[in-house]
């Protein structure tokens, strides 16, 4: 068993390479074939033909493509994401700094549609076609339909206007915590920083419901369908025959079974929130990864575009690496292949 | 399994996870009640300025747009700079100046005691490193010098004079000089990236009236008073400063309502300016800027290289609906390249009005047969421009003439505006005021030396006015440059080189317990030394 899971864990980490390479070459090669000019964004606007060919002989946009794409899987070898043609910093500095905000943002998020979602969809499936099941219903099917942009503007009308119990945007109110891990709610706690950390709590609070709110609709959705194909197997049946407490086979034997499918989605949207929100994060002026993207993709800012990319497609293959291995342990019988 | 989920384990189980869900929400909520409201930034010392944009560096001569001029106006002194509206140059770090007999020399004296922030006294060394390093990386306002200004010809008489050698006379130099900052060259000499500038696009080396405090790409920044400023300080001034990045239009019209900023940006759409207008914690001021919406023609193009179907064109727009019912008549009618309020701008100017049957007349002198659909390319995320592009798509279905409506980004189109073959047939943008003289208009815009800037995309050539333009570029008589501008604006709208639209006004909404802003289509009424709050 042991080794099997070894061999397993590695054979995936294998498979991760090639398919971040692949998504490389074609994000660099699309990025070149557009119409716009970045040496001639970087000059700016009063820019003479002459300043911006200078610029791009200093930034090797004169190169043929294919000699760009080597130059730059050699700065990739070396650790260096490129410069942001905008801010002048480093792509990767620039990236560690927007990183932590969407990773906090992302972390409160989900496991506030875990805390509640799992939860609700076991009691949505054990009480099946109750009234508190067709409600829950009801929730998930707006939590799916209705726009994140549209609900976080309302939630910011509704506390932040009316009521004027929550702030309106940024992440905190007053001095950030020393930074440890760059996440004010853990590094406030860390620190013994209250009033950080009651401010970084308020704060978070609008953009985290808003984003957990459609998530959570996932969840619980697919949690309740995972109790009800298992509730339906017949070693349940046997177990409660045989005398084991109701809550023994819930927690220990059901939901083990019950919940692959939820721990799949719960890795897909853990990946699809870390790899950028942009609505929220511009409704809320979360200064996080989504914002930066955005920009960059407007600017045309090569290297940041790529960085992002790359650091996009990194986060997807280590979720999907983490959710197979969760699985595995799950349930074993995944990791025979 | 309906055993299971009515026994004890089943009700147990919902009950608990009632009970934690209710405790969690409880929790989430007794720690949102914690705080107390406080409006920061309305009341206090403390001015809050809300604006859509990020600061993506606080480099003064990196980047050179509306936005940033904040940073540049409070955080650094320039030898000139611009005040109120119609702006008027004023002797800042510059006591004085003289110009040589051949206008190529030009020697300023610099105010004694001047002290950036770190103590450091300015002294000429500084301003001959600021050009340069301005020239040298290349961005920002650099394009405005490097023509101008010979790469050798600056020079330090001693600590406070310095002399600027140009390659030719060139009357706007003065003018162009508010563009650029001085910046310490002791405390950026030596730090990260050429010139320092990786160091300088977070923090600052500045002598302006404000300290910078903290920086946050994506969020903005504050500073603090710079108490040893050397124009010193009257009343009640603003003690910290802080421009702040809200996105989302709605968001920045909530907080000013709310009290968490002061002030915001002045250009929002009317239905929020309509909104705040009635707020009775708000003041709307609104003032004619200097910043002209044009819709460009490609002039070297068939068919829009001839003149008769560009004034047919021209005719076959509404102005009067565009302005008054889509603009609610926020803007002001402007006939020419340069703005109304602006010197060279002549007053009795007669433009195109909105007129099917002329616009038909001059069709038929047409020498060139329009013989496909004309493109048009409104901006994203500028609105107006695709309601400028849907106007003149409706003007000349009356004519007949099939019109393309292709919305491209800023970037993508300002790219493609600097070479002759992808540029495009139309496309919609304003020129905004970068410097205030009639050159940052119609002497960018129309002289064939100017070809390959995305404000010269009309491609116009016509040797009369490139003369005229060069004539008014090098001397130095105010009032004869006046008339030659006003000469060449006649000529250009002659030729329906491109179709002008409006004047901007700016309306800026703030606070009612702020006092003494002071406008200037240069920094939009950012300049925060002036301000006092109640």
């Amino acid at each position: 068993m042991h080794k099997n899971n070894l061999t397993f864990i590695l054979k995936r980490i294998l498979y991760a390479v090639p398919a971040i390479a692949g998504l490389l070459i074609l994000a660099f090669v699309i990025s070149r074939i557009i119409p716009a000019d970045p040496a001639a964004l970087v000059a700016g606007e009063m820019a003479t033909p002459q300043q911006v060919e200078e610029l791009r002989r200093q930034h090797g946009f004169d190169r043929p493509l294919h000699v760009q794409l080597l130059l730059y899987f050699g700065q990739l070898l070396r650790g260096d994401l490129g410069k942001s043609l905008y801010t002048g910093r480093s792509v990767f500095s620039d990236l560690m700094d927007r990183f932590p905000a969407t990773l906090e943002l992302t972390l409160v998020s989900m496991f506030l549609s875990i805390a509640v979602g799992i939860p609700l969809g076991i009691v949505a499936a054990l009480k099946r076609n109750s009234y508190l099941d067709h409600l829950l219903r009801g929730f998930t099917v707006a939590g799916l339909a209705i726009a994140s942009f549209w609900l976080g503007l309302m939630l910011q009308l509704l506390f932040g206007m009316w009521i004027g119990i929550a702030p309106l945007g940024q992440r905190i109110g007053v001095d950030p915590p020393a930074t440890v891990t760059g996440l004010y709610l853990l590094d406030a706690a860390m620190t013994l920083n209250g009033e950080a950390f009651l401010s970084a709590l308020k704060h978070i609070a609008l953009p985290a419901l808003t984003l957990s709110f459609s998530s959570f609709a996932t969840i619980t959705r697919f949690t309740r369908s995972g109790v009800l194909d298992v509730i339906q197997e017949d070693f349940v049946l046997y177990e409660r025959a045989m005398g084991l407490p109701p809550r023994l086979v819930i927690y220990k034997y059901l939901l083990r079974n019950a919940l692959i499918s939820t721990v799949t989605q719960i890795g897909l949207l853990f990946g699809l929130l870390l790899a950028g929100t942009v609505v929220i994060e511009t409704v809320f002026d979360w200064p996080g990864l989504g914002l930066y993207a955005y920009n960059a993709i407007i600017l045309s800012d090569y290297q940041a575009i790529l960085g992002i990319t790359l650091w996009a497609g990194v986060i997807y293959v280590t979720m999907n690496l983490l959710v197979d291995i969760a699985l595995g342990l799950i349930d074993p019988r995944k990791t025979e292949l | 399994m309906e055993n299971l989920s009515k026994s004890n384990g089943g009700k147990g189980l919902s009950r608990r996870e009632f009970v934690k869900t209710v405790g969690l929400g409880s929790l989430a909520l007794s720690g949102l009640s914690f705080n107390p409201l406080k409006a920061w930034g309305a009341e206090g010392k403390k001015f809050v300025w809300g604006g859509p944009s990020e600061f993506q560096s606080m480099d003064p001569h990196a980047i050179y747009d509306v936005t940033s001029e904040n940073l540049r106006l409070n955080l650094y002194d320039h030898l000139y700079r611009y005040l109120d509206n119609p702006p008027k140059i004023q002797p800042w770090l510059a006591e004085s100046h003289t110009v040589s007999d051949n206008e190529l020399k030009w020697t300023f004296k610099l105010r004694k005691g001047v002290k950036f922030h770190n103590g450091d006294e300015v002294t000429g060394e500084a301003v001959k490193y600021s050009i340069e390093r301005l020239m040298a990386l290349g961005k920002g306002s650099s394009a405005l010098f490097k023509p101008v200004v010979d790469g050798e010809g600056v020079k330090v008489l001693d600590s406070h004079t310095v002399e600027f050698n140009l390659k030719e006379p060139y009357a706007p130099f003065l003018s162009i000089l508010a563009t650029f900052c001085i910046v310490n060259p002791k405390v950026v000499e030596g730090k990260a990236g050429p010139w320092g500038s990786e160091w300088l696009s977070q923090n600052e080396a500045g002598s302006g009236a404000y300290v910078l405090e903290k920086y946050s790409p994506g969020a903005g920044w504050t500073a603090k008073r710079f108490k040893d400023h050397w124009m010193g300080w009257k009343g009640n001034p603003v003690d910290e400063i802080e421009f702040r990045t809200i996105h989302e239009t709605a968001a920045r019209v909530m907080a000013l309502q709310k009290g968490d900023i002061a002030a915001c940006d002045g250009y929002l759409p009317v239905d929020q300016l309509e909104k705040l207008e009635k707020d009775p914690n708000i003041t709307v001021y609104d003032q004619q800027s200097m910043r002209v919406m044009v819709i460009r023609m490609h002039n070297q193009r068939p068919p829009l290289n001839d003149v008769h179907v560009r004034r047919a064109i021209s005719y076959a727009f509404d102005y009067d609906s565009f302005i008054n019912q889509i603009l609610k008549g926020r803007v002001v009618r402007n006939y020419g390249p340069i703005p109304n309020n602006m010197w060279g701008a002549p007053a009795d100017l007669k433009g195109y009005t909105y007129d099917l049957k002329k616009a038909e007349e001059e069709l038929k002198k047409a020498s060139v047969k329009i013989d496909r659909p004309l493109n048009i390319h409104p901006m994203t995320g500028y609105a107006q421009t695709d309601d400028a592009a849907l106007i003149v798509q409706a003007g000349l279905r009356q004519l007949g003439i099939k019109v393309n409506i292709l919305r491209e980004t800023w970037p993508t189109l300002s790219g493609k505006a600097k070479d002759k073959e992808s540029s495009p047939d139309m496309w919609i943008h304003w020129v905004s005021t970068y410097y205030a003289d009639p050159e940052n208009w119609i002497g960018e815009m129309y002289s064939s030396a100017r070809h390959g800037a995305w404000k010269a995309s009309a491609w116009y050539k016509n040797t009369e006015v490139d003369d005229l333009l060069k004539k008014a570029r090098t001397i130095s008589n105010m009032e004869e440059r006046k008339k030659i501008y006003e000469q060449a604006s006649r000529i250009v709208v002659n030729d329906a080189a491109d179709i002008w639209i409006y004047n901007t006004k700016w309306y800026g909404p703030h606070r009612k317990n702020v006092k003494g802003v002071r406008f200037c289509p240069i920094g939009d009424g950012q300049e925060c030394r002036w301000l006092s709050m109640a």
